[in-house]
């Protein structure tokens, strides 16, 4: 292991203010995205490394946004924890955001016109009346036609935010067993944003800004009294 | 510029397009048909500052991918097609649907658009058409000596004529149904039309399945909720305040950066 690194306040402070900034990024995308659905809030926080200088770290907060009823059968929400699966030219795509709708070809997709998966791939609607049961199952005019793909990670894991409220799955992703599963037609999940505690955080933000400055200003001016005043002739 | 400024900024547009939107759903509050939008918004891509890293040499110490986002972008506008409240009118030209269907008009151009304000009228040829004037699909001639006109839950249009005893049938008014009616495109004056995402119309009889039926005497009221609307709209103008508290904050810690050396 490498020996702790020895500090100076004033890097120490730099960095507290650069720690500080991203913070603010942070706050500022997720307030930007506070009607967002299906959109997780990113959080900020600083992480102090074997004696290192103070380092942000972000996590997603996956708790579930609050749902609102739409009426629309393509609209769908999952409660509790899992996602749907989405075809992208990158590759599969976990999205919270149930905002679904039929394409030229009637094919059920997302919002930015990926497919949404089901366990025997993409979705072909015949025209009717569309019924989403509790466990993902898709039947038209009472007629099954396949359940909806629907995956959770491990606890603690970490995915990657991709912009359209996408995230990358990784390792620990595994089908949802059908009796675990509830999803809400007609319901489409709200962003988790919490706008009162965004707020708090950001005057956090800003006063711990300005006193990580004053203590750069400190340093400062004690280094100047040191450099200029010591070695003045009496 | 830093990035703060510009995401908060995002948030700032979206919210007043979101305001856009409400202000036309309330606008709307007496249009017979018409249906109230949302707004939908998606974040931007997320700049990743830092991938996912090994500490310690035994690798169980690592940090997650450090990622920071970029604002929010109006990602759509879906129309919700809820029923709307029947209002009793007692004229006997206005026909509401109730459940799902669109009546079928014949646009000046040859196009057939799409609607559920049925305020029909007669025009001077006797033919039943909506309020602007465009014939309705398939065209209902309605007799100079007719009286008596009656629509029934099926569609079935009938009159009686002269001094008959027993009614005339006219003919039967036809409606659609769409896969997908949020994909519908606006085209004013209470028109829709049909564009790939909302697939191809399912011509039916009223009453038939899935079909909804119709009600004679009755219009169908706006789906807009006054109440759900000023709720939204306070949302927004809440969200649009924070995002400009996020801008203000970002500017005040500039100031701060920059009085380091004075």
């Amino acid at each position: 292991m490498p020996g702790p690194v020895r500090t100076n306040g004033m890097s120490s402070a730099a960095a507290a203010m650069q720690m500080l900034e991203r913070k603010q990024q942070v706050l500022a995308n997720n307030l930007a995205n506070a009607s967002t659905r299906g959109f997780k809030a990113e959080t900020a926080f600083a992480r102090l490394m074997d004696n290192q200088l103070a380092k942000t770290d972000t996590a997603l907060d996956l708790t579930a946004g609050s749902l609102t009823e739409t009426h629309n059968s393509l609209d769908l929400a999952v409660e509790g924890h899992g996602f749907f699966v989405t075809q992208t030219p990158n590759g599969e795509r976990f999205v919270r955001n149930g905002s679904f709708r039929l394409d030229a070809e009637r094919q059920l997709v997302d919002e930015r016109g990926n497919p949404v998966l089901g366990e025997e791939g993409p979705f072909v609607l015949p025209a009717g009346t569309v019924e989403i049961g509790n466990d993902g199952t898709v039947k038209v005019n009472g007629r099954v036609l396949q359940r909806l793909r629907l995956e959770r990670v491990a606890d603690g894991a970490q995915l990657l935010h991709e912009g359209g409220t996408q995230f990358v799955p990784d390792a620990s992703r595994q089908a949802i067993p059908p009796a675990e599963r509830t999803v809400r037609q007609g319901f489409v999940e709200e962003s988790n944003v919490n706008t009162m505690s965004a707020m708090t955080d950001m005057l956090a933000v800003l006063h711990r800004y300005g006193a990580a400055q004053k203590a750069l200003s400190t340093i400062d001016a004690a280094r100047g009294t040191s450099v200029n005043d010591l070695a003045k002739p009496v | 510029m830093d990035p703060a400024l510009r995401a908060a900024a995002t948030g700032m547009m979206a919210q007043q397009t979101r305001t856009e939107i409400i202000a036309n759903n309330l606008a709307n509050v007496n249009t017979p048909g018409f249906k109230r939008s949302r707004a939908h918004f998606e974040d931007l891509l997320y700049q990743t500052v830092q991938d996912q890293a090994i500490l310690g040499q035994d690798a169980t110490n690592t940090t997650a991918a450090i990622q920071v986002g970029r604002g929010t972008r109006l990602s759509g506008v879906q129309r919700m097609h809820e029923q709307g409240p029947l209002e009793q009118t007692n004229r006997n030209l206005d026909v509401a649907i109730e459940g799902d269907g669109f009546f079928q008009i014949q646009l000046p151009n040859g196009e057939t658009a799409y609607t559920r304000d049925g305020s029909f009228q007669i025009s001077d040829q006797g033919q039943l058409v909506t309020s602007a004037g465009y014939g309705l699909q398939p065209p209902i001639q309605i007799p100079i000596d007719a009286a008596e006109l009656s629509i029934s839950s099926t569609g079935i249009v009938s009159v009686r004529r002269g001094n008959d005893i027993e009614p005339t049938e006219l003919g039967r008014i036809e409606i659609v149904r769409f896969a997908n009616p949020s994909g519908l495109m606006s085209l004013g004056q209470n028109l829709l039309a049909p564009t790939a995402a909302s697939g191809q119309p399912v011509v039916g009889f009223p009453n038939d399945e899935g079909m909804g039926h119709l009600q004679q005497g009755s219009l169908e009221g706006s789906n807009v909720e006054i109440v759900t609307e000023m709720v939204e709209m306070i949302a927004a103008m809440r969200a649009y305040e924070i995002n400009s508290k996020a801008i203000k904050t970002a500017d005040e810690m500039g100031q701060i950066a920059n009085n380091i050396t004075r």
